[in-house]
């Protein structure tokens, strides 16, 4: 298992460098530089060469790359960048006081913060759903189950979030509107202090996790019934109550256990996707975390920002893909890796 | 079976009471104030920024909570370095950061006097216009310190008190224009003397030949390249604030981080929690210290117009934009009506014609298309916001504007179909061959462009009867397609741009923007070929150049207005749409200004506190 690990950890830099390699190319394909124009106004060519030339974007490209991935001063030449395998993803060229690092330490904790807890809401709210409803199918609480989880799979966090706002916050004057509850410095880098953990901390979190993890309880739920009602025809789950098991030892043990390698599947990427950030409730919710910067630097040609938050965000997904993996193993024993 | 499935529901309920419990609980609030602090320390051989968390213990002492405003910059300003600073919530920022040398009356827009007590023009030996600036020498150069929260001015090497001087404005204004600082706005320098050429990296021009000068400590003299008489506005703008050498020789990029930068405006930098907060509070060393009532500015960083709406609605903001869904409940509700105000905002919306491009290359055509554009009842129905009808370029306010409505084609639909009908016949085809041509406007991919071209397409089929069909574009896209360089056959027939003003004089607007010799020409206006490599100035850039060196204001108002009517009127080489206006709500505790130019001035703003803590049931 060990050496397992190992070789899949081994396995992510070339996959890391890929991807760093893809974002840098495909950015700066799309037509239109990030200092073409300030505003509605067009630079004169020289204002935009000065520019340029100070961030290097006037050297051919495998140049620029190789300045982006292990640092001017080893390619001989004056920069500030030391390099991405140096732990420097460079400067920002939108925030021109910020270096990517700044703006991933900032935003990156917020957003991990949400997701977090957004994924374990989804969780809470998605298993036990899930279960009952497989457990009790073509009955109410099945079908309560079901219209649940397609309410708010359909209803968009666009919609979702906008309403809450106007409830909870302007109508019953419970909750804040806006913002997030902690802010930096944060411990080990990405939680909230202990100072902060108190009723302003929660109030300002209640919201936006229930509009970003509502909508992955219900895929979880429905993910979850669809696979355990799969697992419980099978032979063995037969087999265990012919044994006259304890149905609750029967469907916790045996077949809980096997449904649910295809909603871990799913919790990879969706965890990858919510610790990142996302675009639309933090957004609403004017949340200061990195979603925002996936999709703003690709509109402000911020070519260092979005490869970027782009790496960190292969890099925590191959780690939950790692994770999902090790964990086929505890749920399946047929499952080895040696 | 029965029991089971008990089971299983009550596991469910307890594991969502279980996480509701914890949800809900609300825990003891601890009482220690933590503190920021942002330090730049030596590590391996660089220089690091770090940031801590410092414990402070409170004071005893019940602080009264001061007079603070609540306001939403809407964005994260991308710097507040004056050098570098294009945008207009970077400058709002700076504006109460650093002093100018000139400001815009917040009232009446009116170029007055600030850092500089009076300034006067004459020439030097070679015959170059010269504006020498006259400062007043009492305004401190301040720190404020996140750990103390106190204001402290800034000393130098020997202890001594530094006050601001224009060396330091010498040092702002060539620093702005050095290719080594890379600002996109040191080509609003490149009047000054010898700027382009040292900000273009040109041979045998240094910084030490560029045409700023203190020539002591309380003069500085700019030498211009050609004479303008709107300079004194030039030099009040933020890339001409004074900055001071030693913090940014200290710290480079990072000198504008809280608890490093030194300023020398009303306000201080408390804090800056990139992408999220930024707060100033009151410099207590400023000049006019005793006249700045707000005391401390709660600046959030929300985007979402609505977002921010909601707050303003929850007494969580004392003043923002109203979201276009909200106008209308805004308009009728008796009380937010009342804090409802609409203020003018120096900036012009506006359709391009390519004006090279068959059949836009026949002035009866662009006419045509001019006319039959009905901008009230788009502004009625559409923008909602009480914006004024354009049928020139720069918006009342600025130097030699001319009043809306006076130049220009109004919306007349009968001249309209007259003089397309002149051009159709003049040409032998029919309104179906015209369509054949395959007219096509662009705009920027945008809900707000996308409804204004909708409507106005449909102006012109009503109108004229053509079919126009409307295009998108990402905006960086777009912007690399209207550029000058692109393929005369991809180009757009039509496209929409927007402009504001830097100063308030016509030359940043007609000259700058369409003179086909010094601007971007993307109206491809006088071509020579289809390439548009060989451009003939018509007698609209002729004239622009001459208002610019013409000295007196009269003849100057004079010559730009015949400038817009040419290019308006007789060229109809674009549509002016309309001149835009800030919608705003404002809390009846907050009384502000709209200034038109230069940024917001918290500084002459007044809050009723104790009205505002009344309203939040503190």
């Amino acid at each position: 298992m060990t050496r397992y690990i190992i070789r899949r950890i081994l396995g992510f830099i070339p996959v890391l460098i890929a991807i760093a390699l893809f974002t840098f190319v495909l950015m700066r394909a799309i037509p239109g530089g990030p200092f073409d124009f300030a505003g509605d106004k067009s630079l004169p060519p020289q204002v935009v060469a000065n520019i340029e030339a100070k961030y290097h974007l006037d050297w051919p490209m495998w140049k620029q790359f190789l300045s982006y991935m292990i640092g001017d001063d080893l390619l001989g030449e004056e920069g500030i960048s030391r390099g991405v395998l140096r732990g420097d993803l460079g400067p920002s060229l939108r925030y021109r006081s910020q270096s990517v690092n700044d703006i991933i330490a900032t935003t990156f904790p917020t957003s991990a913060q949400l997701g977090f807890l957004s994924l374990l809401l989804a969780l809470m709210i998605g298993l036990p759903a899930g279960i009952i409803a497989a457990l009790n199918q073509n009955t109410w609480l099945d079908y309560s189950s079901t219209f649940g989880a397609v309410l708010f799979l359909s209803i968009p966090n666009l919609v979702l979030a906008p309403i809450l706002i106007w409830i909870f916050a302007l109508k019953l004057g419970w909750l804040p509107v806006a913002s997030w509850g902690a802010k930096p410095p944060y411990v080990l880098g990405f939680l909230p202090r202990l100072s902060q953990l108190n009723w302003d901390y929660v109030s300002h979190a209640l919201m936006p996790v229930f509009a970003l993890g509502t909508s992955s309880a219900a895929g979880i739920a429905r993910l979850t019934r669809a696979s355990l009602l799969q697992v419980i025809r099978e032979d063995y789950i037969r087999t265990a109550r012919a044994k006259g098991l304890r149905e609750r030892v029967v469907v916790v043990v045996h077949a809980l256990k096997n449904s649910l390698i295809p909603v871990v599947t799913v919790l990879g990427p969706a965890f990858a996707g919510l610790v990142t950030g996302t675009f639309v409730v933090e957004q609403i919710f004017g949340i200061n975390g990195m979603g925002k910067h996936f999709v703003q630097s690709v509109g402000n040609r911020d070519y260092q920002v979005i490869t970027g938050v782009t790496l960190v965000y292969g890099v925590i997904l191959v780690i939950a893909n790692l994770l999902v993996d090790i964990t086929y193993a505890w749920l399946d024993p047929r499952i080895r890796y040696d | 079976m029965n029991l089971k499935k008990s089971f299983s529901i009550a596991f469910a309920v307890l594991m969502i009471a279980s996480m509701l419990l914890v949800a809900c609980q609300p825990q003891q609030i601890e009482v220690i104030k933590t503190v920021v602090v942002t330090e730049v320390v030596e590590k391996e051989g660089a220089q690091v920024v770090v940031t801590q968390i410092v414990e402070v213990t409170p004071e005893p002492v019940v602080v009264e909570q001061p007079v603070t405003l609540d306001w939403n910059f809407g964005t994260e300003p991308p710097t507040i370095d004056p050098a570098l600073a294009t945008d207009t919530t970077s400058v709002d920022v700076i504006h109460n950061l650093f002093v100018t040398l000139t400001q815009f009356d917040p009232v009446t827009g009116e170029v007055s006097p600030y850092l500089a007590t009076s300034w006067e023009n004459g020439e030097d030996a070679d015959g170059s216009q010269t504006w020498t600036f006259h400062l007043r020498d009492d305004i401190p150069w301040v720190k404020y310190d996140p750990i103390t929260g106190e204001t402290t001015q800034v000393v130098d090497a020997d202890g001594n008190p530094r006050f601001v001087t224009a060396f330091d404005v010498e040092y702002g204004a060539k620093r702005t224009i050095d290719p080594a600082t890379a600002s996109d706005y040191a080509y609003v320098d490149y009047i000054i003397k010898n700027a382009e050429a040292v900000n273009g990296g040109a041979e045998g021009v240094t910084l030490d030949d560029v045409g700023v000068k203190a020539l002591d400590a309380t003069t500085v003299q700019f030498t211009l390249q050609t004479p303008a008489a709107y300079f004194p506005a030039i030099a009040g703008m933020w890339v001409n604030a004074p900055q001071p050498s030693w913090a940014i020789d200290e710290w480079a990029e990072k000198w504008t981080e809280a608890g490093l930068i030194n300023t020398s405006g009303p306000y201080v930098l408390e804090a800056w929690i990139h992408g999220g907060e930024l707060n100033l509070v009151k410099n207590p060393l400023w000049v006019d210290a005793d006249n700045v009532q707000i005391e401390r500015v709660h600046g959030v960083m929300i985007t979402e117009a609505s977002t921010a709406f909601a707050l303003y609605e929850n007494n969580e903001l004392d003043s923002t934009g109203v979201p276009l869904p909200e106008m209308d409940r805004v308009k009728a509700d008796p009380e937010l009506s009342q804090q409802y105000l609409n203020a003018p905002n120096p900036c012009t919306y506006y359709y391009g014609f390519t004006n090279n491009k068959p059949p836009f290359d026949d002035a009866r055509v662009r006419k045509a298309f001019v006319e039959s554009i009905d901008r009230q009842s788009l502004i009625d129905n559409v923008l909602k916001g009480g914006q004024v009808a354009a049928t020139s370029f720069a918006p009342p306010g600025i130097f030699g504007a001319p009043e809306p409505g006076t130049v220009g084609l109004p919306y007349n639909p009968d001249d309209a179909k007259a003089q397309l009908q002149a051009y159709l016949d003049e040409k032998g085809i029919t309104l179906a061959d015209f369509n054949a041509m395959g007219i096509t406007m662009m705009h920027n991919t945008s809900e707000g462009h996308a409804q204004i071209a909708a409507a106005i397409q449909q102006m012109w089929k009503d109108v004229l009867g053509v079919d126009v069909k409307v295009e998108n574009q990402e905006w960086k896209v777009y912007l690399q397609t209207i550029k000058n360089s692109t393929p005369l056959e991809e180009m757009p027939h039509i496209w929409r741009l927007g402009w504001c003003a830097d100063y308030p004089d016509e030359n940043n607007w007609v000259h700058e923007v369409f003179n086909n010799q010094s601007g971007a020409n993307r109206l491809r206006r006088g071509c020579v070929d289809a390439t548009c490599t060989e451009v003939v100035p018509l007698k609209f850039d002729e004239l622009t150049v001459q208002a610019q060196q013409e000295a007196d204001p009269a003849k100057r108002a004079d010559l730009y207005a015949e400038a817009e009517r040419l290019l308006a009127a007789e060229e109809a080489a674009y549509a002016p749409i309309y001149h835009y206006t800030i919608n705003s709500v404002t809390k009846p505790w907050l009384t502000r200004n709209f200034p038109p130019l230069g940024g917001v001035d918290f500084f002459n703003w007044k809050l009723d506190m104790a009205a505002k803590l009344a309203a939040q049931g503190k």
